[in-house]
């Protein structure tokens, strides 16, 4: 099984490329699983034709109990992906990464790999490792991949540090190592020369490089991924080149 | 509000089990919570505290370490505990505080093992699980961490599971368990864990069949089923009748006493297997019909369909109610949820209502119960 963490700055792409990538895998065959840990919740909304999907603490908040299966706090969206979005507390009140570990423990307790028996699991994850429940997502038994996304500009890349410096933190503990990361980029000046510059005073790979591309925007506006509303055009061979990457390597 | 107790107190917590369960196999349990006392988990649940040693220690964590989440202090101190006091094994329990934060204890047990070369485990507590599920946890790492393949021994032997002071009265029990399973020529092996010993526990694939005791016992009887073929019997020897019925079952010789619950108008509220046993042996014993309500987890088919689950103290308070039972056996503080006019039979249950009633806990095993119950 595949499981990958995709971490960076806030409004970097994370999303975005995960769902993509998700799409890709989903095409190449595989099963996925892409959950969303982010309070924001819309991690998988291209997936779903632009349609949210109850967050799981929207689901506790508003039943005040636990759900009994996996279908009352999923959707299947493209590809048959099977959509999960942690979501988070009211906004300014209670603990967004206690959000992320009781969900996870929820999906623990209703055997979600050993009764969907994904491939593929992604995991989309706020923004930087701020507290543990945002290191959830690389613990023993979940992601054990971290694909870091960045694009040129200084705080993306500092971001990356950060979140890179912070996997590492746990190399004594079974934790998920960091893959290497997806340049997204923003066409700033120089871009590559930076995003590459990081990447080798770090030891890891850029894994895909992702170009500015008014399709991603043209698609989103319908609901959909680029792997979706145009599997031909560069953005989307980008994603499968990576998705096949991913699964040559799993196979090895 | 739904789950709130007004009137009675709540069962001692997973941690609490987990310490009670491991307390004299000789390792160190560490509780990472707040203020450095150690009595809420050691002592009031605890009444081997003053009699018997055991490594029982608190983090002491602190508001800036659980902000900072400075794990490392933790890890450091209990590395420099465990070279000074050499425990078997280490035992890492988690409280509320960390379970807000989110501390992986299993990647801390990693890393102290790694330091220390002594086996160290995390334990998911968090302080809002009951007393079953901590001491659950912890029987089950014990028996799958020391338990190995070994000569059967030559008669029926026996071992003891999910045995603690929570559940059974600490001076006596072991004694007259031991004297019922010789009086019916079953060997005794180990008992896990109370009045035993780690070398002890380390033999118990010897026996031919597990004696579970109590519902902290299913998950390690399950795992030595699967792992080494040794089936396992869930109950405790009561009375005198009912005793000697289910030592035959334990020998596999018939399926036991029958117990039935139609028309009962006695009801025992309590931890499942033994309120179950009680019931068995009110009915082979005396002839009394009873029901049992359970507050607690208990496995799958330990209860009679005449029996009820029920956590909530309205819904507890609500079936006494509707049943209108003659009789209530329960721990003390039950008697404040009981409706007015029934006969309250007291039955301490340290989990339940700790020191209050320590010296009226009763001899129940293999004994005439009738003074109690008739």
């Amino acid at each position: 099984m595949i499981k990958l963490a995709l971490y960076g700055k806030g409004g970097i792409g994370k999303s975005t490329c995960t769902a993509n990538l998700a799409a890709a895998f989903a095409m190449l065959g595989k099963r996925v699983i892409q959950i969303g840990c982010d309070p924001k919740a819309d991690s998988t909304i291209n997936l779903l034709g632009g349609e949210p999907l109850q967050p799981v603490m929207d689901y506790l908040r508003e039943h005040d109990d636990d759900p009994n299966s996996i279908g009352e706090i999923s959707k299947i969206g493209f590809g048959d992906i099977l959509c999960i979005e942690t979501g988070g507390p009211t906004p300014g009140l209670g603990c967004a990464g206690r959000g992320i570990i009781t969900t996870f423990n929820l999906l623990e307790q209703l055997e979600l790999f050993e009764k969907h028996k994904p491939d593929v699991v992604l995991y989309d994850v706020l923004g930087d490792v701020v507290c543990g429940g945002f290191a959830a997502p690389i613990r023993e038994g979940y992601a054990e991949q971290v694909l870091i996304v960045t694009s040129g500009e200084k705080m993306a890349l500092y971001a990356a540090n950060n979140i890179n410096s912070a996997v590492k933190n746990f190399e004594d503990r079974s934790y998920a190592k960091v893959r290497g990361v997806i340049m997204n980029r923003r066409n700033v000046e120089n871009e590559e020369e930076k995003v590459r510059a990081f990447a080798e005073g770090a030891g890891l790979e850029v894994a895909a490089d992702i170009p500015r591309s008014a399709d991603i925007i043209k698609y989103e506006d319908m609901g959909k991924t680029v792997i979706e509303g145009d599997p031909e055009c560069e953005t989307s061979k980008r994603f499968f080149a990576l998705a096949q990457k991913l699964i040559d390597e799993e196979k090895v | 509000m739904k789950n709130v107790s007004k009137i009675i107190p709540c069962y001692s917590a997973d941690t609490a089990g987990v310490c009670s369960a491991l307390y004299e196999l000789g390792g160190m349990v560490v509780t990472h919570d707040a203020s450095g006392c150690n009595s809420t988990y050691a002592t009031h649940d605890e009444p081997r505290w003053y009699d018997i040693q055991s490594k029982m220690y608190i983090s002491a964590l602190t508001e800036m370490d659980a902000i900072m989440g400075n794990d490392e202090k933790l890890i450091s101190d209990i590395v420099s505990a465990a070279n000074d006091q050499k425990p078997e094994f280490i035992a890492v329990c988690g409280s509320p505080m960390p379970m807000m934060t989110g501390v992986d204890f299993d990647a801390i047990a990693a890393e102290i093992e790694s330091r220390t070369d002594i086996p160290t485990f995390g334990m998911h507590t968090n302080g809002t699980h009951s007393y079953i599920e901590g001491a659950s946890e912890a029987f089950d790492y014990i028996v799958k961490q020391y338990v190995r393949e070994c000569p059967k021994t030559e008669g029926s032997g026996v071992n003891i599971i999910g045995m603690t002071p929570l559940d059974f009265k600490w001076r006596g029990t072991m004694d007259a368990v031991k004297g019922w399973l010789a009086e019916n020529g079953l060997e005794y092996v180990s008992c896990i864990a109370m009045g035993s010993s780690l070398d002890e526990i380390r033999r118990a694939a010897s026996a031919s069949v597990n004696l579970v005791v109590s519902s902290s016992g299913l998950a390690a009887a399950k795992y030595m089923e699967e792992r080494f073929g040794i089936p396992y019997v869930c109950g405790v020897p009561y009375g005198r009748a009912y005793a000697k019925a289910f030592a035959e079952q334990l020998k596999g010789e018939n399926g036991g006493a029958v117990r039935t619950a139609d028309d009962a108008d006695t009801v025992i509220i309590g931890e499942g297997i033994g309120s179950v046993s009680l019931a068995a042996a009110l009915s082979a014993d005396l002839g009394i019909s009873a029901k049992v309500i359970c507050p607690l987890t208990c496995g799958d088919g330990i209860l009679a369909d005449t029996d009820l689950d029920l956590y909530a103290e309205e819904d507890i308070e609500a079936a006494l109610s509707d049943m209108d039972p003659k009789t209530v056996i329960a721990d003390p503080l039950y008697k404040y949820i009981v409706p007015d006019g029934t006969r309250f039979i007291e039955l301490p249950h340290f989990a339940f209502s700790g020191r209050c009633f320590e010296r009226d806990m009763k001899d129940l095993i293999n004994t005439d119960i009738k003074e109690y119950f008739k």
